[in-house]
């Protein structure tokens, strides 16, 4: 009985997705192209402000703090709202699209700045001073020696970050921007199939997300420092 | 002497004092059966609703003119009044109702699962929704309109031969126009919001879509304006539980009251600017003017 | 000093707005902990088929949005029973719980598998059993490394009582759109002014407010752990 069910509805998804492929697979791929955007945004945003942070840069360090507090205490859709309905009123009007890899970006790009800024501070002491025994300046130093090593202790929790970015831009529903989520919702609202619908775009994100954390810690084995292999 | 005044005093001021209260109580009381004595022969209040002495409605939160918070945090609007008019026919008191906010998607499944009584939040009626849920008569006819620029050389509908119209993809516009405007350019975009980015930015002639939304960019920019033809007309309708015929039959019957009474017009100068009274006095329910719903599909006359 | 437009916004932008989402928020943290707490020490123990079932309790609320989780308590869950239909709040609220009951699930794990195999070993030497030993030595010591990341989870339960304003739920940044619609239409009804840039910058600073000391407290208890 229960094998009948199962059967069922399994082929009233498939029916589904293939009826709705065109707009599911154009939602999806929306979803895809604003994470990658933001992502790597968010990694060189991290990068290069949480290296300004770790090395206490004058001036930067302290602009970059004010950017990575304000952002990581207040919440992304509210930031979502304000670029969108917010600036036009100082008559700055950026479409859907750039609103959307926009916001991730810079919330993205907060927390990254932090997870670098601690990888960086993480990076044993000796490490840096055998740089400078070497004859390494400061900067040179910091490419060869921090950066390589701290990106590493930061990687962990960057990926973490990117994994949020991919989950948030579902958040760009509030502005009708046709990614997974969006489209997803509209396909309901004109089809009825609550629960096809809401099973695609649950199985759709798990997967995503499921591949991502398990490519990550892929990268992660093969990257990781040798004293810490084990 | 003194004594006797004094007492004719008080049996005097006395009696003013109870002829007063007489008067107000016999008032307000000849009032409250004005009321009940007009619904004696209309149908009566469902039993569930009856017990519980309160009516639960859905209402839009955040749709000027028709479901909004007011500045003293309340419920207002269009819709609402039309609510606080039906809890004044039901309990003799307007307040008598707890509301619900509801988004756009979120109107049907409120009535499927029973949550509310019945939804007043620009639902339009579509026979679509019609086989799931029951509407009662149509409320407020609301129409597309045109918006253009004040020096603009498009008076109505028959001026767009070679011009360009932005509106939202999927609308009934938009099929509209691919239908009986076969010279005339389209953008179409996925929301309300960048349609009217698009006519902003020079890149449409004219935004063509609801008459209720226009309204309030028309009010508040003074470089634009609305034409003055309505077309497309979509009716908006109370939605209730399907098969629940009691209430629909006691929606109805206070609809038509209040079209009699000429209640809506009052309601109507409540929600729009004193300019846009007399062009959207159309689109009420008056003594000698009333409208049903469409069940032909209108985008294909384009007559 | 302040516009007269600001008043009778801010008031229901706190009164209702901020009440509201403190009311999501409290629900919601309550809920995690409970939940996570529990699932998290359940978590220890070596029984597999119970260690799945939570396993993918914990993969599946954290790696869904949010949203979408919402989305299916208050779409979908109707959809299947007429008695499984939550109002606005109530589905945030759940939501809410089962994302936050994941994390605190795994942070527990970690907590309780962070105390050294030794306690485990005093404490059975000493004569305790398994619910002994991890009521009176184990889990005090766990608690207080979960300080620091409850009181983060705190700070994200507040920012994410946002995701309630898709479905419609009295929340902070509801109440501030509803307010900045009714200002955009025209008199009588509004202003027919656009204040939607203070509406939602005022709503970041609400945010921060309570945020940031929030943030800061975590911050210090976890250096005083260390």
């Amino acid at each position: 009985m229960i094998v009948a069910l199962v059967a069922t509805f399994l082929s009233d998804l498939s029916s589904f997705v293939s009826e709705n492929f065109d707009e599911l697979a154009a939602g999806l791929r929306r979803t895809l192209v604003v994470s990658a955007i933001a992502i790597a945004g968010a990694f060189f945003i991290g990068l290069v402000l949480g290296a300004a942070r770790a090395a206490r840069l004058p001036v930067i360090s302290q602009l970059a703090a004010i950017y990575v507090e304000v952002i990581r205490n207040t919440p992304i859709l509210v930031q979502i709202f304000f670029l969108y309905f917010g600036l036009p009123q100082v008559g700055i009007r950026l479409d859907a699209f750039t609103v959307a890899w926009v916001s991730v970006t810079i919330w993205g790009g907060a927390f990254n700045t932090e997870n670098f800024r601690a990888g960086f501070e993480a990076v044993p002491n000796r490490y840096r001073e055998a740089g400078l025994a070497l004859g390494f300046g400061r900067l040179a130093t910091f490419v060869n020696v921090t950066l390589p090593i701290g990106g590493r202790i930061a990687l962990p929790s960057s990926i973490n970050t990117y994994i949020s970015v991919l989950k948030n831009t579902s958040l760009l529903y509030v502005i009708a921007y046709p990614e997974l989520t969006t489209t997803a919702l509209q396909i309901q609202a004109l089809t009825l199939e609550t629960v096809e619908t809401f099973t695609v775009l649950a199985v759709t994100y798990l997967v995503l997300v499921w591949t991502m954390s398990a490519l990550i810690r892929l990268l992660e084995a093969r990257l990781a420092l040798p004293e810490e292999r084990s | 002497m003194r004594r006797l005044f004094v007492v004719i005093t008080a049996i005097v001021l006395t009696g003013v004092g109870l002829a007063a209260w007489g008067t107000v109580a016999s008032a307000r009381e000849a009032g409250l059966s004005e009321l009940e004595r007009a619904q004696q022969k209309l149908p009566p209040l469902p039993a569930d609703i009856k017990a519980r002495k309160r009516f639960n409605i859905a209402v839009k939160c955040d749709s000027p003119p028709f479901g909004y918070i007011g500045a003293r945090s309340q419920h207002a609007g269009f819709d609402v009044d039309i609510a606080r008019w039906f809890s004044r026919f039901a309990f003799g008191k307007s307040n008598r109702v707890t509301y619900t906010c509801v988004t756009t998607p979120a109107r049907e499944p409120a009535l499927t699962t029973g949550r509310v009584d019945m939804v007043i939040a620009t639902f339009t009626y579509t026979a679509d929704r019609e086989t799931r849920i029951d509407f009662s008569r149509a409320y407020y006819k609301a129409t597309g309109r045109l918006l253009v620029s004040n020096n603009s050389s498009i008076n109505s509908t028959r001026d767009l031969a070679g011009k360009t119209v932005a509106t939202t993809s999927g609308s009934i516009y938009d099929r509209w126009i691919k239908n009986c405007f076969k010279d005339t350019k389209l953008i179409v975009t996925d929301s309300f919001t960048n349609a009217l980015l698009e006519f902003r930015n020079g890149r449409a002639d004219t935004l063509m879509w609801d008459d209720t939304v226009l309204l309030g960019i028309a009010a508040t920019d003074p470089g634009y304006k609305l034409t003055n033809d309505l077309f497309l007309p979509l009716p908006y309708g109370i939605g209730m539980k399907q098969g629940n015929t009691a209430l629909k039959r006691w929606v109805d019957s206070r609809l038509n009251l209040m079209k009699k009474r000429d209640l809506f017009f009052p309601i109507l100068k409540n929600s729009v600017p004193p300019r846009q009274v007399a062009p959207f006095a159309n689109n009420i329910l008056r003594p000698k003017q009333t409208f049903t719903y469409n069940t032909t599909d209108l985008t294909t006359q384009c007559s | 000093m302040l516009p007269d437009w600001v008043e009778p916004v801010a008031r229901y932008m706190l009164v209702e707005g901020l009440v509201g989402t403190l009311k999501i928020a409290a629900i919601a943290l309550a809920g995690s902990v409970l939940v996570g707490i529990t699932l998290g020490t359940l978590l220890t123990i070596n029984f597999l088929p119970l260690r799945s079932l939570i396993r993918l309790y914990i993969e599946v609320w954290r790696g869904l949005p949010i949203l979408v989780t919402i989305f299916i308590i208050f779409f979908m869950l109707p959809a299947v029973s007429q008695q499984l239909e939550f109002d606005a709040v109530t589905a945030a609220a759940l939501g809410l719980i089962l994302w936050g009951s994941a994390q605190v699930a795994e942070a527990t794990r970690g907590a309780v598998q962070s105390i050294p195999r030794e306690q485990h070993e005093a404490a059975a030497a000493l004569g305790f059993g398994w619910i002994g030993r991890h009521s009176f030595v184990i889990m005090p010591q766990a608690l207080r490394r979960l300080l620091p990341p409850l009181v983060s989870l705190l700070v994200n339960i507040i920012q994410n009582t946002t995701i309630a304003q898709v479905i419609g739920a009295t929340e902070l940044l509801e109440a501030g759109e509803r307010q900045s619609e009714r200002l955009v239409a025209p008199a009588p009804i509004g202003l027919g002014e656009i204040h939607a840039f203070e509406i939602y910058a005022g709503v970041m600073a609400i945010f921060f407010l309570i945020s940031f000391p929030l943030t800061r407290l975590a911050a210090y208890l976890e250096h005083r752990l260390v």
